[in-house]
């Protein structure tokens, strides 16, 4: 099977800043793929790649099997659904969904009733007459969706669409998403810094970092195996022990990530013992930070356990297979 | 401590003052447009009458420079809507090297005094050997009026987002169409605020004019040339109120027209 996007070491210089560096990947047709960096880590641009928006210094892009290095924006499979939405604000919502079938020249009574039926995809019915201002964030947000699913893109590009939105909405927002994408079955590609929103709803994640992509697995193969200290970092916060500490702990003397959940807090079996020297509460739990020699490591006790005091002596317990060796430090 | 905001007496009356001392001429020359005394402008009016009114509809001298003067306003205006817009757009969407000077050099005309703008226009249309024409006027009056539809242009590119032209692309549209459908009709209301404006600016110019019209005259230079002449004083005073209708009256549409937005309209001038 063809893959929806290919990369072929493609790459975007801006000057002397390399935005995106040799960048090869393979986006199944049908999948949820999230692009998850920090900001700068060349994520966006590898959007704007894929709908035309930039032209690659370097390498070849190819949707479905068809270098489109030449094609314009205008002329690809390809919609995208804005981080500030885009929204046009003299047109209504009905006018701002049925915009690419009207510049297909769509008669009038055809589009406006796609729109509609679009408009209750989104679940915007009776909204059609608004205008964007009138509208939340949220509403807007649904109407973005709308239009760009408006031409049957075979592939969405979401460029941070939940980034605008309160903690609640965007939960509500993530679990439409998902379901939308697996009832319309088409390719799924969205930008975020949220490793909790990329994890949660993707299929395949890519980590990118400087430009390059650090990682790319399923989200549990990014959590539990993540192959870099920048991965373990920046997806949940993971402990990074050294090569000297994980050799001492009976794993190959390389670096490891340890989960702060897979650590417990007992004095029976404890591999390690410090003073708490910080306690954080999360809620669902509390973060413990432990100072031990040569470092320090992050616990996670959940709710309903004992929690120690600050500056007390602990022991540290985990099993020898929670720790991940990585391929570097 | 005072409590209440009332502004002192001497403030307000001197306020007044001013405001009346700036527009009680006005509403003099209106006035004078019904005096029954052509040679002299006496106070009070010793009668009042409309013939004037006729007296200037038959005067054959009045129209010529009337046709003029809306003949420059229109076609300035349209080339000011065309080539303002144009720079007003490759200023809001691209960076280059020197943008910001040129953007200065584009609205320096407005800050130049009109005599200067006259003089180094006049000594160029001597060395080039081009004639006094309707064009020379123009060409004259367009330094100014392509500064007002850039100012409201380039206002009105800054707040609308980047992205929907993006957008736009992205649904499937060609450049053109992103025009006409997307660019065209946010920027309307600023284009037509511009128009009127420059429409306005160019309909009552003296300055500018009085360098590069050569023995052509528009009729705010008609209307200096009559106020000299002591014959049927009142009919100058009937242009005048055309005059001030056809500036004031676009003047105010664009007022209406870019309110609410931090807009430049008028710019100076």
């Amino acid at each position: 099977m063809t893959a929806a996007v290919e990369f072929l070491n493609v790459s975007r210089h801006f000057g002397s800043v390399r935005a995106v560096d040799g960048v090869d990947l393979s986006i199944a047709e049908g999948t949820f793929f999230a692009m998850l960096g920090p900001s700068g880590s060349g994520k966006t641009t590898c959007l704007r790649l894929m709908s035309g928006f930039e032209q690659p210094t370097g390498g070849m892009i190819r949707i479905f099997g068809q270098d489109c290095s030449a094609v314009p924006p205008n002329r690809r499979n390809v919609n995208t659904v804005f981080q500030d939405y885009a929204l046009f604000p003299h047109m209504n919502v009905r006018d701002n969904v049925a915009y690419g079938l009207m510049v297909k020249g769509v008669d009038k009574r055809t589009r406006h009733d796609r729109a509609e039926e679009l408009l209750a995809l989104v679940k915007l019915e009776g909204y059609g007459a608004r205008k964007p201002g009138e509208l939340s964030g949220g509403q807007r947000q649904r109407v973005a969706l709308a239009r760009a699913l408006i031409n049957e893109p075979r592939v969405l590009l979401l460029d941070e669409p939940l980034g605008a939105l309160d903690l609640k909405l965007r939960e509500a927002m993530q679990d439409e998403l998902k379901a939308l994408q697996q009832r319309l079955g088409i390719t799924f590609v969205f930008v975020t810094h949220d490793q909790g929103e990329a994890l949660s709803m993707a299929d395949q994640v890519a980590v990118f970092s400087q430009g390059k992509i650090a990682q790319i697995g399923t989200p549990s193969e990014i959590y539990e195996k993540p192959r870099t200290r920048f991965v373990a970092d920046f997806v949940g916060s993971s402990n990074v022990l050294t090569a000297e500490m994980a050799s001492r702990f009976g794993a190959p003397a390389r670096p490891a990530s340890l989960r702060p959940e897979s650590i417990r807090i007992g004095d029976e079996g404890a591999r390690l013992r410090g003073h708490v020297t910080a306690l954080r509460y999360l809620g669902s739990g509390t973060r413990i930070v432990v100072a031990v020699p040569g470092g320090e490591l992050s616990v996670f006790v959940t709710k309903g356990h004992p929690l120690p005091e600050q500056g007390a002596e602990v022991g540290l317990v985990w099993d020898a297979q929670a720790m991940h060796v990585m391929e570097e430090g | 401590m005072r409590s209440d905001s009332r502004p002192p007496l001497f403030l307000t009356v001197t306020a007044i003052g001013g405001l009346l001392f700036l527009h009680l001429p006005i509403l003099l020359i209106f006035l004078y447009a019904f005096t029954t005394d052509e040679r002299t402008y006496q106070f009070p009016p010793p009668g009042l009458t409309t013939q004037w009114f006729a007296v200037a509809w038959n005067r054959e001298d009045i129209w010529p420079p009337l046709y003029l003067s809306l003949k420059v306003a229109a076609l300035s205006t349209v080339m000011a809507l065309i080539l303002g817009t144009l720079c007003a757009a490759a200023m809001a969407r691209t960076r280059f090297f020197g943008r910001d000077q040129i953007s200065l050099l584009i609205i320096l005309p407005i800050a130049l005094p009109g005599i200067i703008t006259g003089m180094s226009l006049r000594s160029a249309f001597s060395i080039m050997d081009i004639p006094f024409s309707t064009w020379t006027i123009l060409m004259g009056h367009a330094t100014f009026c392509i500064v007002i539809v850039f100012n409201n242009a380039v206002a009105r590119f800054r707040r609308l987002s980047g992205s929907i032209v993006e957008a736009s692309m992205d649904l499937g549209a060609n450049g053109f169409q992103t025009f006409r459908h997307v660019i065209l009709p946010n920027l309307g209301s600023a284009l037509l605020a511009g128009g009127m404006l420059a429409f306005a600016l160019s309909f009552d110019e003296v300055i500018v004019t009085t360098f590069t019209a050569g023995q052509q005259s528009t009729l705010p230079i008609w209307m200096l040339n009559e106020l000299v002449r002591p014959r049927q004083r009142p009919v100058t005073n009937v242009v005048a109120i055309v005059v001030f209708v056809t500036t004031f009256v676009p003047i105010l549409i664009a007022y209406y027209l870019t309110r609410g937005g931090a807009e430049t309209a008028g710019g100076g001038k």
